[in-house]
């Protein structure tokens, strides 16, 4: 234990006298200062512009009909319903309308053929563009409330009619996936960059202490145990902290200036409620330490720093496959698909998938412990193996050993 | 205070690197571990640190198993190493202290190394701005800071310049002075022959011949002369095939028996104009020739 202790106390000492760890950090930190203030660097710009907006600022849309009475009417509607645009009566023929769209005189046109059928002409259409739906709509209205005034209701019932309220509220009772999406969005993702990032650490830690020989002195002087556990600790404990510096930062930051940053949307990402910020961090530890117990056994088996990168890539996969389960459940709003229920209580997914699901869904709180309960045998079971493996591993040059060449060492009654 | 390494088997998988390894090494007494590359002088090494488990066989102080926790041992492998972006002072006290030392300790006892061996300026530099031959200086305080029991030097003298190599002299026979195991490996027969009181030559995973070192070369069959002369034409000429020049120019002898001996010494004496005749007694060169050159 006293060894062990030593031992992390050198590989953390070697953490924050890394240059680009520390710069790293730095720069996050530094980051998310800027972010967090970008609302009011904004709007100190903006106060000085307020209520200079005038139509000619805005682009241009055109309405034409060769109906004029028609043009009218739809102007009159379209100037209500597309406040962004300045919508002007288009004077001259559809082919010079298309010539000022070109030219970039105008962003866009409607050109009537009747009251329910019209073009829609546009330079370049762009993907969020609802120009026409909004259209349909007031086009429908409009027809509507045409056909009820021939149909002898007055103008006034017409228009009651058409804009009758529909009162509603919604209350949810299990969780709102909404207002977790980005938050959950967030961890899945600090998670998902945290252990791969550090992973490779701490597999180039140990590739690096066995190329550069340094591994003849250690192996004599330490147990494997005591190395692989200290490194990889160091390595969590270096992880989290730079996580805490930085979100601390946020949380910090967001309190300080919580009136600027009114948007719900950032809101919903600092509201985590203290329960999940728990289970957060349980499922963050576990998994960043299973993971980073295999790494650190992969880095063992490398003789050389560039066999790593091959050496890692089935854990990377198995992590990017969980990732990706996980990313599509969440987007696809199906939180509680089978693969979702079958990952939560794989140790390599769980981290992920049942924190996904604790957030985003109703979990009963025996399927959380025995997630957890697999999580932590396997992290410990895991653990020790590596130990093992690295025993084996690092005294061993060459090729990179086969997996199977390696498990028969390590399960070889010594 | 003697080590005693007794039957040891070792085999990785098919390969049986070790068959049945025994020697015995004296406190205050450097011993040799001979033997051609591949032989299983690390693996024997490795094994008596512990870091692997043999086969079979055991691993004796004073006849009883060895105690890790007890006995310390400072090794100097022949694959140099350390961390080459970290602090001299910092690693070395980090490796003081995965070996049991207190953190004042450890940094007193570097202190001390580092000044011993004229290394106090590099203190706080990283490792690889160092000459090779500095940086192995280095290594040597890993191996020696913690005033191990057992001190085992594989190669210490490649690399150095020959008053590092005058220093590393002195540091081994304090070491040897006070009463410690010093377990040399190396290719260098010189150093061997200049230190060691007793060797094992191991060749293909066997002890071939272990013992003390004059013994060793007394055993030898006594059947070749060593001749100074300052007309070796004339003997060469009347002895013919029996005869052969040696690298120094003296002659060697071959004699049916060891019995001729007296006989030869007389005959060419009297016959020849001979400044000196004595019985040859191989170098430790010879003798790892013969004993660890039958490798295949």
């Amino acid at each position: 234990m006293n060894q062990f202790g030593k031992i992390l106390k050198f590989e953390l000492k070697g953490y924050l006298r890394n240059k680009v760890f520390v710069g790293i950090t730095i720069f996050l930190v530094v980051s998310i200062a800027i972010v967090m203030f970008i609302p009011n660097i904004i709007s100190a710009f903006q106060s000085d512009d307020e209520g200079d907006v005038t139509p000619s600022d805005l682009p241009t849309m055109l309405i034409y009909a060769e109906d004029e009475s028609l043009r009218d009417i739809v102007k009159e509607y379209f100037t209500a319903a597309f406040v962004d645009y300045n919508v002007t009566a288009a004077e001259g023929s559809v082919d010079e309308l298309k010539n000022d769209i070109i030219a970039g005189n105008a962003e866009c046109a409607f050109v009537m053929n009747s009251a329910s059928s019209y073009t829609y002409y546009v330079n370049n259409l762009s993907m969020y563009d609802m120009n026409t739906e909004i259209a349909n709509t007031v086009l429908q209205e409009v027809y509507r409330v045409g056909a009820m005034i021939q149909n002898g209701l007055t103008p006034e019932q017409a228009g009651e009619i058409m804009s009758v309220q529909i009162e509603s509220g919604t209350e949810t009772l299990g969780k709102d996936q909404m207002q977790n999406f980005f938050y959950t969005y967030i961890m899945i993702f600090a998670l998902y960059m945290v252990i791969l990032l550090y992973g490779q650490m701490v597999a180039t830690n140990v590739a690096t202490e066995k190329s550069s020989r340094a591994m003849e002195v250690l192996v004599t002087s330490a147990k494997p145990t005591s190395m692989m556990f200290g490194k990889v600790l160091a390595s969590c404990i270096a992880g989290f902290s730079q996580l805490v510096l930085v979100f601390g930062t946020a949380i910090l930051l967001y309190n300080v200036n919580k009136e600027a940053l009114s948007n719900p949307l950032i809101a919903s990402i600092f509201d985590i409620p203290i329960e999940l910020f728990i289970y957060l961090i349980i499922f963050f530890v576990l998994g960043f330490l299973i993971y980073a117990f295999m790494f650190g056994a992969i880095g063992s088996t490398a003789s050389k720093l560039e066999d790593i990168n091959t050496s890692v890539m089935p854990i990377t996969f198995l992590f990017i496959i969980a990732f990706m389960v996980v990313m599509f459940s969440m987007t696809s709003g199906s939180i509680d698909n089978t693969a979702m229920r079958i990952c939560s209580y794989i140790p390599f997914t769980s981290p992920m998938a049942m924190f996904t699901r604790i957030c985003m869904s109703t979990v009963a709180w025996y399927e959380i412990f025995i997630s957890i309960a697999i999580l932590i045998g396997s992290t410990v079971g895991i653990g020790v193996l590596s130990a093992k493996i690295y025993r084996v591993g690092v005294l061993l040059y060459g090729m990179p050993p086969k997996f199977s060449t390696i498990m028969k060492t390590v399960f070889k009654k010594q | 205070m003697i080590l005693e390494l007794k039957n040891i088997d070792k085999s990785f998988g098919e390969k049986e690197v070790l068959k049945g390894v025994s020697f015995v090494a004296e406190g205050g007494k450097a011993f040799g571990l001979l033997g051609r590359n591949g032989a299983g002088k690390t693996t024997s090494i490795r094994i008596l640190m512990n870091v692997f488990s043999a086969n079979s066989g055991e691993v004796l102080i004073d006849g009883a198993p060895i105690d890790y926790d007890k006995i310390g041992i400072g090794y100097l492998p022949e694959e140099r190493g350390l961390y080459p972006k970290k602090p001299i002072i910092d690693q070395l006290v980090y490796f003081a202290e995965l070996k049991g030392m207190s953190a004042k300790d450890a940094v007193k006892a570097v202190d001390y190394w580092l000044g011993r061996l004229g290394m106090t300026e590099y203190r706080n530099k990283k490792l690889d701005t160092l000459s090779k031959g500095n940086q192995q200086k280095i290594q040597l305080i890993t191996a020696l800071a913690h005033d191990p029991d057992i001190v085992i030097l594989d190669e210490p003298f490649s690399g150095l310049d020959p008053v590092n190599a005058m220093l590393l002299k002195d540091v081994v026979k304090e070491q040897i002075a006070k009463g410690k195991i010093v377990l040399f490996s190396s290719h260098q027969m010189s150093y061997i022959e200049e230190f060691c009181d007793s060797i094992a030559i191991i060749n293909a995973g066997k002890v071939a011949i272990s013992g003390d070192l004059h013994d060793i070369k007394r055993n030898y069959v006594r059947d070749k002369l060593v001749v100074s002369t300052t007309k070796p034409e004339q003997i060469k000429a009347d002895l013919g095939g029996a005869c052969s020049e040696r690298e120094d120019g003296s002659l060697l002898i071959q004699l049916a028996s060891p019995d001729e001996k007296q006989a030869m010494m007389k005959r060419l004496v009297e016959n020849y104009d001979i400044d000196e005749v004595k019985v040859f007694e191989p170098s430790l060169n010879d003798i790892f020739v013969e004993y660890a050159g039958a490798q295949v």
